[in-house]
């Protein structure tokens, strides 16, 4: 699929053969007391994509997003980021950044230093790092609060800076978990926008769980639906919403149609669960 | 004494969702939540009037009291001293009480900074491995559980009477809190700041010094406090049994001597001078711990509602 960019570039379409940026291939995942979690789930993920992993909660979609960043292990099937396990791919590549459920900002640290963390544990030094942060400070309009520390931020704003957090690491990918889940409406729906605005910019390849249709459909280019634990993939939606995305497009029968089907589809996904 | 050396208290943590709620959720416009504007903010000197006038003025009327009752009903001296006696007694031994002070002080400083120093380490070590926690923390509550005046003999044998007895009494008593409050803390760190360091890599080192250490502060902040007031009784029950009389006596030696010799005014300017000094070691913990958590900890955060 050829998407137009808001910035008027296109994003590198996906050739049939061209490598995966991440390859899933029949994961699943088994906790040591024996629940199982995650099963046989497969899907590639391409350059420039906006996938979103939707399904009811405690499906283990953050579970498969931890295991694609590396983060605790794969007990079926494997993953392949940038044609590497996670953990090897992390640390030779170190091109991923992650979005957590809060913004996950150390109370410590001001504005500043909570942004330049990623850029700090890789050794780059004090003024190079500076330039970098406030770049990214600005590009999400935070410029002006880099003394402030997070417990004097509103709950967007510290949103926002996890996410200048993610900008400054320069990543390839970005992995975000419900990012927005704590978030009112207004809010959410601005940083939904910024997000667009910034994967334009600069070029991410995102893999996004929410249990919110809405902002799946909004932001995506795929959805993938899964059901309830032990998570499968029970669906794969294509979003074919034109770029740039203007908040209106929420009202377009187009959307509309995406989310009835994604909303039809998670309800069958939750009957199948309640029958077992 | 006891009671207070076992009650490791636990800071709060600052929750998130604590946190949240007590902000401004929806507004995002950048600049407004960061730079409160102040509106008549009341001068210092007001602030400071408000604080200390109410337990100065419980004060005031207590000395007046107890000197009331002293003339009154004729209380005799080496019974009940009046506050006049216990200050002119106090005045009189000028010289020798800041002389024991400032020894006291010094082995009170002694103990308690090796008590930081180890106490720190080996919770630093248990922190690294449930194994060594569970090989180490047993031993660690039986020092805390040994009357500290039962080993104290053995501790005058092995390093003769004198400071370094004082010191390592001082050391032992205060050593526990540390150790608790420090492993509590390193052991609490958010696990989702734990899971970003491994996202980007950190090392060992980065993720003790950049995560855990600032993450346990409001708890080894805890436990400084609980262990500062137990260095100075350490060090003055240390000089009760291993202290030596002398221009190097410290304030435990003079309770010793004035009560063996019914010089109650002594004993009384005596006791007060220690109780300063543990006052004193209290503020200098609670002002580095404000300084330190001022912008972050709930603990230390003024709040404007």
């Amino acid at each position: 699929m050829v998407v137009a960019r808001p910035d008027g570039m296109r994003s590198p379409s996906p050739v049939p053969d061209s490598e995966p940026l991440i390859a899933i291939d029949r994961v699943g995942k088994t906790y040591a007391n024996g629940t199982v979690a995650l099963e046989e789930i497969s899907f590639d993920v391409h350059e420039g994509q906006f996938v979103s992993l939707v399904g009811p909660s405690g499906c283990g979609k953050s579970t498969l997003l931890r295991m694609v960043a590396g983060l605790g292990p794969i007990t079926a099937g494997k993953i392949l980021v940038e044609g590497l396990p996670p953990r090897r791919a992390r640390q030779e590549k170190a091109d991923t950044a992650f979005v957590f459920q809060d913004a996950n900002l150390m109370p410590w640290r001001t504005v500043m230093g909570n942004v330049e963390l990623p850029l700090e544990l890789r050794g780059i030094g004090k003024t190079e790092r500076r330039a970098t942060v406030m770049q990214a400070l600005e590009t999400v309009g935070l410029a002006d609060v880099t003394k402030a520390y997070p417990r004097e931020l509103s709950g967007g704003m510290r949103m926002r800076v996890s996410l200048a957090r993610a900008l400054a690491a320069h990543p390839r990918l970005l992995l975000m978990d419900e990012p927005f889940g704590a978030l009112d409406e207004i809010t959410r729906q601005r940083l939904n926008g910024e997000l667009l605005r910034l994967c334009a910019l600069a070029n991410w390849t995102v893999v996004f769980v929410t249990h919110n249709v809405f902002e799946a459909v909004y932001l995506s280019t795929r959805i993938l639906v899964m059901s309830a634990r032990p998570g499968r993939i029970i669906a794969e939606v294509p979003v074919p919403l034109p770029h740039p995305r203007v908040p209106e497009i929420r009202t377009d029968p187009e959307f509309t149609r995406v989310v009835r089907e994604v909303v039809t589809l998670l309800g069958s996904a939750a009957e199948t669960a309640e029958e077992e | 004494m006891r009671s207070s050396r076992c009650s490791a208290a636990r800071p709060r943590q600052p929750r998130r969702s604590e946190l949240a709620t007590s902000l401004d959720r929806g507004s995002a416009v950048s600049g407004s939540a960061a730079t409160p504007t102040k509106s008549s903010a009341p001068s210092r000197l007001t602030a400071w009037l408000r604080d200390a006038a109410p337990p100065a003025l419980v004060f005031i009327g207590f000395i007046a009291l107890w000197q009331i009752a002293c003339t009154f009903f004729n209380v005799p001296r080496f019974l009940l001293p009046s506050p006049y006696d216990i200050a002119e007694a106090w005045w009189e031994n000028q010289p020798g009480l800041t002389n024991s002070l400032i020894s006291t002080f010094l082995a009170a400083l002694a103990g308690f900074a090796g008590a930081i120093v180890v106490g720190m380490s080996v919770a630093l070590l248990m922190s690294q491995s449930k194994l060594i926690e569970r090989c180490i923390f047993p031993y660690a509550v039986l020092l805390q559980t040994i009357p500290i005046v039962a080993i104290a003999p053995l501790i005058v044998i092995w390093l003769g009477a004198g400071a370094p007895a004082v010191i390592a009494i001082s050391f032992l008593i205060s050593l526990f809190p540390i150790i608790t409050n420090t492993t509590a803390g390193l052991l609490s760190t958010d696990h989702n700041l734990v899971a970003m360091f491994e996202l980007y890599n950190a090392s060992w080192w980065q993720r003790m010094v950049k995560l855990k250490f600032p993450a346990a502060l409001p708890y080894i902040m805890t436990g400084l406090r609980i262990s500062s007031g137990l260095a100075v009784i350490g060090a003055i029950v240390g000089e009760f049994i291993a202290g030596i009389g002398g221009r190097g006596g410290g304030i435990g030696f003079v309770i010793t001597e004035a009560a063996g010799r019914l010089r109650m005014p002594y004993l009384f300017a005596a006791a007060l001078t220690s109780s300063l000094l543990g006052i004193a070691i209290f503020i200098m913990v609670s002002y580095a711990s404000a300084r330190f958590l001022r912008h972050w900890h709930e603990s230390a955060v003024r709040r404007e509602l």
